[in-house]
């Protein structure tokens, strides 16, 4: 290897970045799936067949399509197969209703994007709101792969730095504010699932994290899994992706503690 | 391979036991001996001990339609070959265990028990493993007869935890729900004081019917589902799950696809090692060598995500080759990026080295005695820390690792110096783990000469029902092996995975023994293993 002579990184250099937004998803990230036509009904045949999540659904109503991102683990086999579908390298925007993470193939907006700086300080003030200075979060697998915890576990290091914005991690449920689930369920988490629900002080807030917690993903909905999240216990936020990036996993979090404001819990 | 090997083992048994084996078949790297059921114990014993083979997996497959009995296949791994002594259960429902020779047998049979209802009869441990307590008797899913979407009736019942008792012997539980961002399973330790008298690990809490579910799919479906079978170790587990299908389908991919596989197989290594490295550090109350190696594996992550689409590499293999390419542009972007993160680890690792306290607590922690790690069948990191030498690279090369096999007598020395020395404690890991990283580096530098061929070749429209195949590969954990059967139509008969948390879980049991409670977390980091994995 060659050697490049460089800052060290043992010095005291500033790591955590300012503005993500640009910098971290690269142009090559397998990201949300967009339609750039109509499916014309041999295509939607075809893309119902391929998709192995059954994210992919055709409306017979209006002979359109719809994709189910709770649903989609974003392979990008569907891209392969038809012309009328391109993946972006955008991530999916987390939804607090489940209706709200499926797209369409009928034209529509989407939601405006907002750097990780802002999305961070706006959901530092709501949280000074609400619990005076900061959120505490129990991630609980529920039978994940272990993709999403990489990805939670890379909010806690000091390129995005979740400790800035008061979010932080505890060991029990007894703190938390926040339930952080991944995985699909599985049936031996079931009661572990529902006990650490019911040890979790009231107000609090449950967010469902990555495809397999949303929908129970490609492990579906099976004999060994419950096929969700929301199965189990009220789920408030769904953060699709398979895994989510760091940064959606903030705007998961800013979504959740907007809801709480609304209901008054 | 090695054929010669292969005739000479497949003689010495057929002479040994010649009216014992009704059949005999050798193909590639495996040879397949036909036994009847009572004399099966003996001739595993004797391949055991007398050949000095590994116990690599122990697969079961409903076959009553077929055949008329459950089969169970024994493989043994020694020199690069795979002998599989196979067996019938016919009309019983119970086969003879070998627990007690092969003692890591146990676990496999237990899983047998659960999942296709066969009683090993002399197995010590009648508890049941996969299943829970609160499953019903009667459900065995892996019987061809059981529904993949039936839901199961919960019953109350509890769990026999092994008792420890005496004066002053107290019980901490810990888990499913731990108190990081890990995965879920249940320790149970009997204390005397601080020191851990006894650690019983109760798993399968992330239990999701991946082998049975596959068998419901399409086989680029299983594709995708074997990268999920635990999300850091996706290249390895899906090679070697593409790997059984392209020996089945009797196809030789192109070899820049096998560089290619290679490459990121090693990327994947690196990103993995270096956040088990983090966590050592985190765990042997260091934050400040944390932090730095996590930017490094934060970059590393980003690499990936460039040549891959996807932070954790899926979507990198497909059945015949590889999805991705690595171009020009790529392999500047992967120099340069690896040879800034290899400056910065050393410095890290130099840091760390410096630091008497860290050193201090992770020497003499976590020690395994070799023969634990020999008789419990371990593999990986957790197999090479006491010394036992290892490699799935190296002994049944696969992608294009047979390219950087080759070592001067003088290096070979040195390797096997290295190894009688290793003592099997946190610090040895920690070792390894970065010498692996800086070795996976020249081995990504070294494959970057790609050769011009395609990317994938394809494999037949239709592959031959009941045909089966062992595919294999080395993840940051140790040996993944996957055993595919194809059945009508494409479709997967039974899927058998294996991965290195498999082997190398119940060696945790065993290595905190001389430890007190503070050590876990610093012992179970050091080992690194996946719940996911072994639960499947």
């Amino acid at each position: 290897m060659i050697k490049a002579v460089r800052k060290g990184i043992v010095g005291n250099g500033v790591e955590t970045i300012k503005d993500l937004a640009n910098l971290l998803s690269s142009k090559n990230y397998r990201g949300s799936v967009i339609f750039t036509a109509e499916p014309t009904n041999d295509q939607r045949k075809m893309l119902e067949d391929i998709c192995p999540t059954k994210a992919l659904f055709s409306i017979k109503e209006n002979n359109a399509m719809g994709l189910d991102n709770g649903k989609c683990i974003m392979c990008g086999y569907c891209s392969v197969v038809s012309e009328a579908i391109k993946i972006s390298n955008k991530p999916v925007i987390p939804a607090k209703i489940k209706s709200q993470i499926i797209d369409y193939s009928n034209p529509q907006t989407f939601p405006s994007e907002k750097s990780y700086e802002q999305i961070g300080n706006e959901l530092k003030e709501k949280i000074q709101k609400i619990f005076g200075r900061s959120l505490a979060i129990r991630q609980v697998d529920a039978g994940s792969c272990n993709g999403c915890e990489i990805e939670i576990t890379a909010l806690n290091n000091p390129i995005y730095d979740i400790e800035r914005f008061g979010i932080h991690f505890v060991a029990s449920p007894r703190h938390a504010d926040v339930l952080l689930v991944t995985g699909p369920a599985s049936r031996n988490m079931e009661i572990a699932l529902l006990r650490t629900y019911e040890a979790t002080p009231g107000p609090k807030i449950v967010i469902a994290v990555g495809a397999c917690a949303c929908s129970g993903g490609i492990f579906g909905d099976t004999y060994a899994t419950t096929g969700g999240i929301d199965k189990v216990v009220p789920v408030d936020v769904y953060i699709p992706g398979c895994p989510p990036r760091p940064e959606v996993l903030i705007q998961g979090l800013l979504l959740a503690v907007d809801r709480m404001i609304k209901n008054g819990k | 391979m090695n054929n010669t090997n292969l005739e000479n083992y497949a003689k010495e048994i057929t002479d040994k036991f010649s009216n014992k084996i009704t059949t005999t078949y050798q193909n590639n790297d495996e040879l397949h001996l036909n036994v009847e059921l009572n004399d099966m114990p003996k001739i595993c014993d004797y391949v055991y001990k007398n050949l000095n083979a590994r116990l690599a997996t122990i697969i079961c497959s409903d076959e009553q339609k077929n055949t008329g009995g459950f089969v169970i296949r024994y493989v043994f791994e020694k020199d690069g070959a795979f002998i599989f002594i196979i067996v019938s259960t016919g009309q019983g429902l119970s086969f003879p265990s070998i627990a007690l020779h092969v003692p890591a047998a146990t676990l496999y049979e237990r899983e047998i028990k659960d999942m296709f209802g066969l009683t090993p009869t002399g197995n010590p441990d009648t508890r049941s493993l996969v299943l829970h307590e609160h499953w019903p008797d009667e459900i065995f899913p892996l019987r061809k007869e059981f529904e993949l979407e039936t839901k199961v009736k919960r019953q109350e019942k509890e769990y026999p935890f092994l008792r420890v008792q005496g004066e002053g012997i107290c019980e901490i539980p810990v888990g499913p729900v731990h108190a990081g961002i890990i995965e879920p399973g249940h320790f149970r330790f009997s204390i005397l004081g601080e020191n851990i008298i006894n650690l019983e690990t109760r798993l399968f809490y992330t239990h999701k019917g991946i082998e049975k579910l596959a068998e419901s799919m399409k086989l680029d479906e299983t594709l995708l589902l074997s990268e999920r079978i635990a999300g850091d170790e996706s290249v390895a587990n899906s090679s070697a799950f593409c790997q059984a299908i392209e020996k089945i389908a009797q196809v030789d991919i192109p070899k820049r696809a096998k560089k290619i596989r290679t490459i990121f197989g090693e990327l994947e290594r690196i990103y993995n090692h270096v956040g088990t490295l983090a966590g050592i550090s985190t765990d042997a109350s260091f934050p400040f060598g944390a932090a730095r190696l996590n930017i490094l594996k934060e970059r590393l992550m980003q690499l990936n995500e460039s040549l891959s689409g996807n932070r954790i590499l899926f979507g990198v293999n497909r059945i015949g080759g590889v999805r991705c390419d690595i171009t020009d542009e790529n392999k500047k972007l992967i120099l340069e990026t690896l040879s800034e993160i290899a400056y910065d680890f050393d410095k890290i690792i130099l840091l760390l080295k410096s630091k008497s306290s860290f050193m201090d607590r992770l020497r003499g922690t976590g020690a395994i005695p070799k023969k634990i790690a020999y008789d419990l069948g371990t593999v990986g990191i957790v197999a090479r820390c006491v010394g036992i030498d290892v490699d799935t690279r190296r002994d049944h090369p696969y992608g294009s690792y047979y390219l950087h096999n080759h070592k001067t007598p003088q290096e070979l020395m040195q390797h096997q110096i290295e190894m009688e020395k290793r003592t099997g404690d946190a610090l040895a890991r920690f070792e390894i783990r970065v010498q692996e990283v800086r070795d996976s580096f020249d081995i990504i530098e070294e494959s970057l000469n790609l050769e011009n061929d395609a990317l994938f070749t394809s494999i037949p429209e239709r592959l031959e029902p009941f045909r089966s195949s062992l595919g294999w590969a080395e993840s940051h954990r140790g040996q993944t092996l996957h055993w595919v059967m194809i059945g009508e139509n494409n479709s997967i008969f039974r899927y058998k995975i294996r991965t290195a948390s498999f082997c190398n879980w119940p060696v945790i049991e065993q290595a905190v023994l001389n430890d007190i409670v503070p050590d876990f977390p610093l012992v179970n980091k050091s080992l690194d293993l996946s719940y996911s994995g072994n639960d499947l």
